[in-house]
C-alpha cells in the first residue's frame, strides 16, 4: 500500500512518462482489443450454437484442421532435414542454400499458390508442356504441396538457431563413449532438439490455419476457414457468417500461441547449453551428405521454379500456348496497376513506421519495471495480434471502423491501421531483444544525470535500438505491401492496393499481367531489404555489445 | 553541498530483506564507505540515495530535505556505476556534458565545464573519442568526470575500481580520494574490498545481511570492532573463546591470558587478536607477558613480510612478521603476546 504511494508520488513527478503509458495503452486498447471483441460478439449465441448443424462450417473446421496437419508435418520434416544440412559445414553450397530458404519470406503470402499453377496446373509449364499431363493441382493436394514449401522456410529457420546452438561436445561426449552416428543422432542430436522442432511446427501451422493468400488462390472448392470469411462477405455480404468463421479461426490459433508461449518457449531456454566449447563437429559421412546435398537441391528447386514461374509467365505472351516473349503484361500491369502499386509503398511505409515507433515505445514502456501488472497488460495487448490470424484483423477492423462512430471505410487509413497493429508484435519483439542487450546502469547513469522517463528514451534507447527499429520497419514494410489477408476485406475502389489487383487478375484469368505486377512487388520488396542492408552497415559505429 | 541522512531505512525484495533498519549519517564533505560481503545490501543502500529503489520504511534527508519521493532525475546526486555505463553512442564529450544538458546549461558553458572536468581527472585530448575505444582506466575516469562535473551536492560511487587491474587500483583510489579532498564533496562509496576502505576512507559503516554492523573511523574499525563479524571481515584475526576469571584476565581452556581490564568475572568473552599483534621470538623473551612456547607448523614468505602459523597452548596462532628479511624461521619458537593488542568482544 505504502510502496504504491510512493510509485504514484514518484511518477507524478515524470508526467511525460505516464502519458506515454496513457497513449499506448489507449491506441493498443482500441485498435487491438476493441476489434477483436468486436468480432468475437458480433455472431449471436444462437450464431455460434448454430456451427455443429450446418454441414458447411463443419466441413471448413474439418479441412482446416486437416490441412493444418498435412501441412505441418511435412512443412518442418522439410525443415528440419534442410536444417540439419545447413548445420553441417561440410555440405557443400549450405551458404546457397539458405539463402534459398529465405526468398520465400519475402514473397507475397499468394505467390506460390500462384506460380506452381502456372508450373503445375492444367496449362502447366511443367506437367503438360514438358511431360503432357492433365493435371488438377487445384484442391487439397495443391495446397498441401503449395504449403509446405511456403512455411518450411520459417521451420528450417528456427530449427537451424536450435542444431547450431546443441554443443558438439555432447555429441563427441556420445561418440566417445561408443555410440555410432546413427545412434548419436538418435539420443543425443534429436532429444535436444526436441522443442525446437515443438516450437517450428507451433509455428507453422499457427501460420498454415491463417493462410489466405494461397488457400483463396489453390484451394479451389475446398471450403476452408480461412477462405470462408472472404466468401462469405464477397458473394453473400454476409458480416455474421464472415465473423463466425474467422472467429472459429481464432480459437486453434490462439490456443497454439498460447501453447508456443507459455509452454515451448520456456523449455527451449532450458535444452540448449551454452555455446562454451568450440569443438569441430566431425565429419559427416558421406553417404549422409549425398543424401542432405540431393534432398536441399530438390527443395531448392522447388523454391526456385516460383520465382522462375513468375518471371517467366510476365514475358510470356499467352502461358501455356504461346511461349513468344512479350512486354505487353508490363504495359498492362503497369497502367492498371501502377497506381495502385505506390499506394502499397505509401501505405506499407506509413503502417511500417507507425508500427515500429509504437513497438519501440510499448518495448520501453514494459521493461520499465514499476508497475508490473500495468505492464503485463500492455505486453499482453502488444503480442496479441501475433495470435490473430489476419483475415481476422481484416474483419475486426471492417466491423470496427466501418461505420459511426468511427468510419474510416475506404480511406487508406483503415488499411493503415489495420497493417499496424497486426505487425506489431514483430516490432515489439525486436525492441524487446535489441533492449535485453543493454545494460540497465546505462540508462540509470542517465537517469542519475538529470534525464526523465521520455527522455531516457529519446536520448538513450531510440539511438541504440536503431538496428531493431530498422529490422521491424523492413519486416513490417514488406508484409504490409505483401498483404493480402487483410486488405480484401478493407479495400473499396478509392484505396486500392497492388495485392488485391493481382488477386482479381488471378481470378480473371490474366495470368501474364499478375505475373508482372507479382514481379514488381517482388522487385519492391528486395530493394526494400538491399536498402536496409546498407543503411544498417553505416549506423553501427559503437553499439554497447557486438 | 550537503550532508545525507538516513533514518531507518528499510527495502524488500520479495521475502528478502536487502536493507533494514539502516541509519546512517554521512556529514557534508566527508568521504563515508559502505564495506560488506555481496549481498550485504551496500549497494542498495547507495541506490536508495540515488533514488533508483524507494524505499519501504524510513526516509532519506539530502541536506536536510527529504526525498523520499524525488525520482533520480530530480535529485542533486551523481553516481559512478561499477561498469561505468558509459553511453556507448555518445563521445567522451557528449558523455560528460550529458548531465549539463539536462540541466539547461549554455553551450559555451557546457563546454568550458566538460573540459575543465576532463583536466580535473588528468584525461584530455581524447573529447572526440568514443568509450568503447578507451582503456579500462580511461573509462573511469571519463565515469567520474561525467559525475563530477554537474557539481552533484553528493557523488556516488558504486565499487567503482572493481573493473581495474590491482596496481592502477591503487593509484586510482589515491587520486579519487585526493580528488574528494580537493572539492570538499560529500562522497559515499561503496566497496567489499576491505583493504580499499581502510585506505580511502573518513568513515566506514560495515554492513552485513541488510544491517548496519559498526560505524567508524577506519582505526576503530580495525582495532575495535565492534563484533566477531566486523573483526572476521575487516582484516584478519586470531579469535580465542574464553571467561573473565579475574579483572585483567581471561581463561581459555588451560590457557590464561593478561588483558586490558573491561568485562566483569564470569563474563564470556571472544578474543581478538590481530596477527601482526603477536610478537614472534626464538629465544624465551626476558619479562613479557602472556608468553606461550610454541613450534611452527607452517610458514609463508609474502614479500613484505612473513606470516607464520604456529602451534602453542594447544591450538593454532596466526603470526605476522614484518619484513622477514633473509628467510623464515622454523622449529621451537615464542608468542608474545602485549596486552594492550588485545580486543574483548562480549561472546555472541
Amino acid at each position: 500500500m505504502a510502496v504504491g504511494v510512493v510509485r504514484w508520488r514518484t511518477a507524478a513527478r515524470d508526467p511525460g512518462l505516464l502519458l506515454a503509458y496513457a497513449l499506448v495503452g489507449a491506441v493498443l486498447l482500441g485498435f487491438v482489443l476493441y476489434p477483436t471483441l468486436r468480432v468475437i460478439s458480433y455472431p449471436a449465441l444462437a450464431d455460434y450454437l448454430g456451427i455443429v448443424d450446418n454441414p458447411r462450417w463443419m466441413a471448413a473446421v474439418r479441412n482446416s484442421l486437416m490441412m493444418m496437419v498435412l501441412s505441418t508435418t511435412t512443412a518442418t520434416l522439410v525443415g528440419f532435414l534442410y536444417a540439419f544440412a545447413m548445420t553441417r559445414a561440410d555440405v557443400p553450397g549450405r551458404r546457397v542454400f539458405r539463402s534459398i530458404a529465405l526468398l520465400p519470406l519475402f514473397a507475397p503470402p499468394f505467390m506460390v499458390a500462384f506460380a506452381y499453377i502456372l508450373m503445375f496446373g492444367r496449362q502447366g509449364l511443367i506437367t503438360r508442356t514438358l511431360l503432357g499431363l492433365d493435371v488438377n493441382i487445384f484442391g487439397w493436394p495443391g495446397l498441401w504441396l503449395v504449403q509446405t514449401v511456403a512455411f518450411f522456410p520459417y521451420a528450417a529457420l528456427i530449427l537451424e538457431h536450435v542444431l547450431e546452438a546443441i554443443n558438439p561436445t555432447l555429441e563427441q561426449a556420445a561418440r566417445n563413449l561408443g555410440a555410432d552416428e546413427r545412434t548419436v543422432f538418435r539420443t543425443v542430436t534429436l532429444p535436444l532438439a526436441r522443442p525446437g522442432v515443438a516450437a517450428a511446427m507451433l509455428l507453422v501451422a499457427i501460420s498454415v490455419l491463417a493462410d489466405f493468400g494461397n488457400a483463396v488462390v489453390i484451394a479451389g472448392a475446398l471450403p476452408l476457414l480461412a477462405t470462408e470469411a472472404w466468401f462469405r462477405i464477397e458473394g453473400l455480404a454476409d458480416l455474421t457468417g464472415a465473423a463466425l468463421s474467422v472467429s472459429l479461426l481464432l480459437l486453434p490459433t490462439v490456443l497454439l500461441f498460447v501453447l508456443e508461449r507459455v509452454w515451448v518457449s520456456r523449455r527451449l531456454y532450458t535444452a540448449i547449453t551454452g555455446r562454451g566449447s568450440h569443438l569441430e563437429r566431425p565429419p559427416t559421412p558421406w553417404y549422409v551428405r549425398g543424401a542432405l546435398l540431393a534432398f536441399c537441391g530438390v527443395v531448392a528447386v522447388f523454391v526456385l521454379l516460383v520465382y522462375v514461374a513468375v518471371v517467366a509467365g510476365a514475358f510470356t505472351r499467352t502461358w501455356g500456348y504461346n511461349w513468344s516473349l512479350t512486354l505487353d503484361h508490363w504495359r498492362l500491369g503497369l497502367a492498371q496497376g501502377g497506381g495502385q502499386l505506390l499506394n502499397s509503398v505509401q501505405i506499407g511505409a506509413i503502417s511500417a513506421l507507425l508500427t515500429s515507433i509504437i513497438a519501440l515505445l510499448a518495448a520501453f514502456l514494459t521493461s520499465r519495471r514499476q508497475w508490473p501488472a500495468l505492464e503485463r497488460a500492455l505486453d499482453f495487448l502488444a503480442v496479441l495480434p501475433g495470435a490473430l490470424p489476419g483475415v481476422f484483423i481484416g474483419i475486426g477492423f471492417l466491423l470496427a471502423f466501418n461505420a459511426p462512430p468511427f468510419f474510416l471505410g475506404g480511406t487508406p487509413w483503415i488499411l493503415i491501421l489495420a497493417l499496424t497493429f497486426w505487425h506489431i508484435p514483430f516490432g515489439y519483439q525486436a525492441a524487446q531483444a535489441g533492449l535485453r542487450q543493454i545494460d540497465r546502469s546505462i540508462e540509470e547513469a542517465a537517469a542519475d544525470l538529470g534525464a526523465s522517463g521520455l527522455r531516457i528514451l529519446r536520448d538513450i534507447y531510440v539511438p541504440l535500438l536503431r538496428g531493431p527499429f530498422l529490422a521491424s520497419f523492413v519486416t513490417s514494410f514488406i508484409r504490409a505491401v505483401t498483404n493480402l489477408s487483410i486488405v480484401v476485406f478493407l479495400v473499396t475502389p478509392r484505396n486500392l492496393v497492388a495485392t488485391y489487383s493481382i488477386l482479381a487478375m488471378i481470378g480473371g484469368g490474366f495470368w501474364g499481367a499478375a505475373a508482372a505486377l507479382t514481379a514488381a512487388l517482388l522487385a519492391l520488396t528486395f530493394a526494400a531489404v538491399a536498402l536496409a542492408r546498407l543503411a544498417v552497415g553505416r549506423t553501427i559505429r559503437a553499439l554497447p555489445v557486438a | 553541498m550537503a550532508d545525507v541522512r538516513l533514518v531507518n531505512v528499510s527495502k524488500r525484495f520479495g521475502a528478502l530483506a536487502a536493507v533494514e533498519a539502516v541509519t546512517l549519517h554521512v556529514p557534508e564533505a566527508s568521504f563515508t564507505t559502505l564495506l560488506g560481503p555481496s549481498g550485504c545490501g551496500k549497494t542498495t543502500t547507495l541506490r536508495i540515495v540515488a533514488g533508483f529503489y524507494a524505499p519501504d520504511e524510513g526516509d532519506v534527508l539530502i541536506g536536510g530535505r527529504r526525498v523520499n519521493d524525488l525520482p533520480p532525475h530530480r535529485r542533486q546526486t551523481a553516481m559512478v556505476f561499477q561498469e561505468y555505463a558509459l553511453f556507448p553512442h555518445m563521445t567522451v564529450f557528449e558523455n560528460v556534458a550529458y548531465g549539463l544538458r539536462m540541466r539547461r546549461v549554455p553551450p559555451a558553458e557546457i563546454r568550458r565545464r566538460v573540459l575543465a572536468a576532463l583536466e580535473l581527472v588528468g584525461l584530455r585530448g581524447v573529447e572526440d573519442t568514443f568509450p568503447a575505444r578507451l582503456s579500462g582506466g580511461q573509462q573511469q575516469r571519463v565515469a567520474l568526470a561525467r559525475a563530477l562535473v554537474v557539481e552533484p551536492e553528493v557523488l556516488l560511487l558504486d565499487e567503482p575500481l572493481s573493473n581495474l587491474d590491482a596496481k592502477l587500483r591503487v593509484r586510482v583510489r589515491a587520486e579519487i580520494r585526493a580528488l574528494q579532498r580537493q572539492l570538499g564533496k560529500t562522497t559515499i562509496y561503496v566497496t567489499h574490498d576491505q583493504e580499499e576502505a581502510l585506505a580511502i576512507s573518513d568513515r566506514i559503516a560495515v554492513m552485513d545481511r541488510g544491517r548496519i554492523q559498526q560505524i567508524g573511523t577506519p582505526l576503530e574499525i580495525y582495532h575495535r570492532p565492534a563484533n566477531r563479524f566486523v573483526a572476521d571481515f575487516v582484516g584478519l584475526a586470531n579469535f580465542l573463546d574464553g571467561e573473565v576469571a579475574a579483572p585483567g584476565q581471561v581463561r581459555a581452556g588451560d590457557l590464561t591470558l593478561a588483558v586490558p581490564d573491561g568485562p566483569p568475572p564470569g563474563r564470556r568473552v571472544t578474543v581478538v587478536l590481530r596477527p601482526e599483534a603477536i610478537r614472534l621470538h626464538v629465544q624465551p623473551p626476558r619479562d613479557g607477558e602472556n608468553v606461550l612456547r610454541g613450534v611452527v607448523a607452517q610458514a609463508s614468505f609474502l614479500g613484505t613480510l612473513a606470516r607464520y602459523w604456529v602451534t602453542a597452548a594447544g591450538r593454532q596462532w596466526m603470526v605476522d612478521v614484518p619484513s622477514p628479511g633473509e628467510g623464515v624461521i622454523s622449529g621451537e619458537v615464542f608468542l608474545e603476546i602485549p596486552r594492550e593488542r588485545i580486543h574483548l568482544l562480549a561472546a555472541e
